[in-house]
């Protein structure tokens, strides 16, 4: 899933969680499901600083 | 034989009229070049013609500085320099200072015409434009390892997002090779699958971005299974590349901010969506427990005990209405009794018989109210204030009252 996704569907399960129809069980349900997708968000920064790399012409990578 | 002049004398003189034209000091004359002699001495020999004829020309190894090419037959250039008079040959010809290739209207026509080849082809087609991805982790780059172009590509990189990692194919981005390097860079890139390819260089005249011109560039773009970014030159400068790519970038600097993304925004966006799912769940309850209260009330209203004790106090309210009803009646009645009671009062004959008047009855106990109803020896009865009295009629006699 691609984070461009999962802000989609956390955008929806917050829409659901507004709903005064949703059950509270729903909802509880609906929390977890949108507290794992702000973990894999989060899983997806990848919080590691990238040195930019240069592709040889031999198709080699190595830092600029 | 009066004025007879030795060659020298006319050349000289036709050479100081040139010298004192000034148009021919300094101009510009367009042409295709012909005769091109590169001389062991260094100097340039050549003519520049067109249809209706040509002029000789040379450049000295001292100008050849500005002769940025290697000129060819055929070539159209535009030579800057100035007409002068070779005397010994009795001929004038054209020193030039500066050559440029008169490239840019044919350079233009080239342009127009691939432009319109790869569209009637569809290459340009919306529908082939891929979407580029929002959240991109790697970028590729196809520029000049040196100059603006990739320095401001990494420093608007680093500045937005740290993490995302570049990937650079240090191409060649002008002259004869540029278009084979750029095609080969986005192959290579293209085939590590990044989420995103930038294509592009700095500022420059059309012959400087004229790579991004040619049809195999196009083409590379065109079949890249990776979304391209063009980005070539500045805001003004469109280019084939421009056209093909799946997003055409005004500059490099552009073209980092749109295939990089914000990484503060998306800490901003997740932080909100926090935010906005812990909402979302204190609401839900809150809520909840507003309905749950709002029950717990109608409840209490419908229960047996309420209900008891509301048909309580509506019976004894009823009661209480009911006596005073009872309470209001009787004052009436008791009023109106009052009333009848003075009245009759007012019209009782035993008032009258206070006054010394009596109540005369027969044995019917019937008033006696004239002659007529009695007889003499009839017995009646006088009633007064403390009793009755027994009477016999002796006579009776008539009276005429006025």
């Amino acid at each position: 899933m691609t984070l461009e996704k999962a802000f989609e569907e956390l955008e929806e399960i917050i829409k659901k969680m507004n709903d005064r129809e949703v059950s509270l069980d729903d909802s509880f349900a609906l929390y977890t499901e949108g507290t794992k997708l702000l973990k894999y968000c989060n899983e997806q920064l990848d919080a590691v600083e990238k040195k930019m790399l240069v592709l040889s012409e031999e198709g080699e990578l190595h830092e600029f | 034989m009066k004025n007879v002049y030795s060659v020298g004398q006319v050349n000289t003189y036709i050479k100081n009229m040139f010298q004192q034209d000034y148009l021919l000091n300094r101009l510009y004359i367009k042409g295709e070049v012909s005769n091109c002699k590169y001389h062991t001495s260094g100097h340039l020999y050549f003519s520049l013609k067109d249809e209706t004829g040509s002029i000789a020309c040379v450049m000295f190894a001292s100008q050849r500085g500005n002769l940025k090419f290697r000129m060819q037959e055929g070539q159209r250039v535009i030579v800057l320099g100035s007409v002068r008079v070779y005397e010994r040959d009795g001929k004038y010809q054209f020193y030039a200072s500066e050559i440029v290739q008169d490239g840019v209207g044919l350079l233009y026509e080239r342009f127009q015409a691939l432009k319109s080849e790869l569209e009637e082809m569809g290459m340009f087609a919306p529908e082939y434009k891929k979407k580029i991805p929002a959240y991109c982790k790697t970028v590729g780059v196809v520029t000049a390892p040196t100059g603006a172009a990739i320095r401001d590509i990494m420093n608007i990189s680093s500045r937005r997002n740290p993490y995302v990692q570049l990937i650079l194919y240090p191409a060649l981005v002008q002259g004869e090779q540029a278009a084979a390097s750029i095609v080969k860079g986005i192959q290579m890139l293209d085939a590590l699958h990044p989420d995103v390819i930038i294509v592009g260089r700095g500022g420059g005249s059309m012959e400087d971005l004229w790579a991004f011109n040619e049809e195999e560039v196009a083409r590379a773009i065109f079949h890249c299974e990776t979304p391209v970014i063009s980005a070539v030159g500045h805001e003004t400068d469109t280019t084939i590349a421009d056209y093909v790519a799946d997003l055409r970038a005004p500059t490099p600097s552009a073209a980092a901010e749109l295939a990089v993304y914000n990484l503060h925004e998306i800490l901003e966006k997740q932080a909100s969506c926090k935010e906005r799912m812990d909402q979302a769940l204190y609401h839900k309850v809150q809520y909840l427990k507003k309905a749950l209260e709002t029950y717990e009330l109608r409840l209490q209203t419908f229960s047996p005990k309420q209900q008891l004790l509301e048909k309580r106090t509506l019976a004894a309210d009823l009661q209480t209405q009911l006596d005073q009803s009872m309470k209001n009646n009787l004052r009436e009645k008791r009023f109106l009794l009052q009333m009848y009671i003075e009245k009759f009062n007012g019209l009782s004959p035993l008032k009258k018989l206070n006054q010394g008047y009596s109540f005369v009855a027969d044995r019917d106990g019937k008033a006696v109210t004239s002659i007529e109803k009695v007889h003499p020896g009839e017995e009646l009865t006088l009633h007064v204030t403390d009793g009755e009295i027994r009477a016999t009629v002796q006579e009776t006699k008539g009276i005429v009252r006025i």
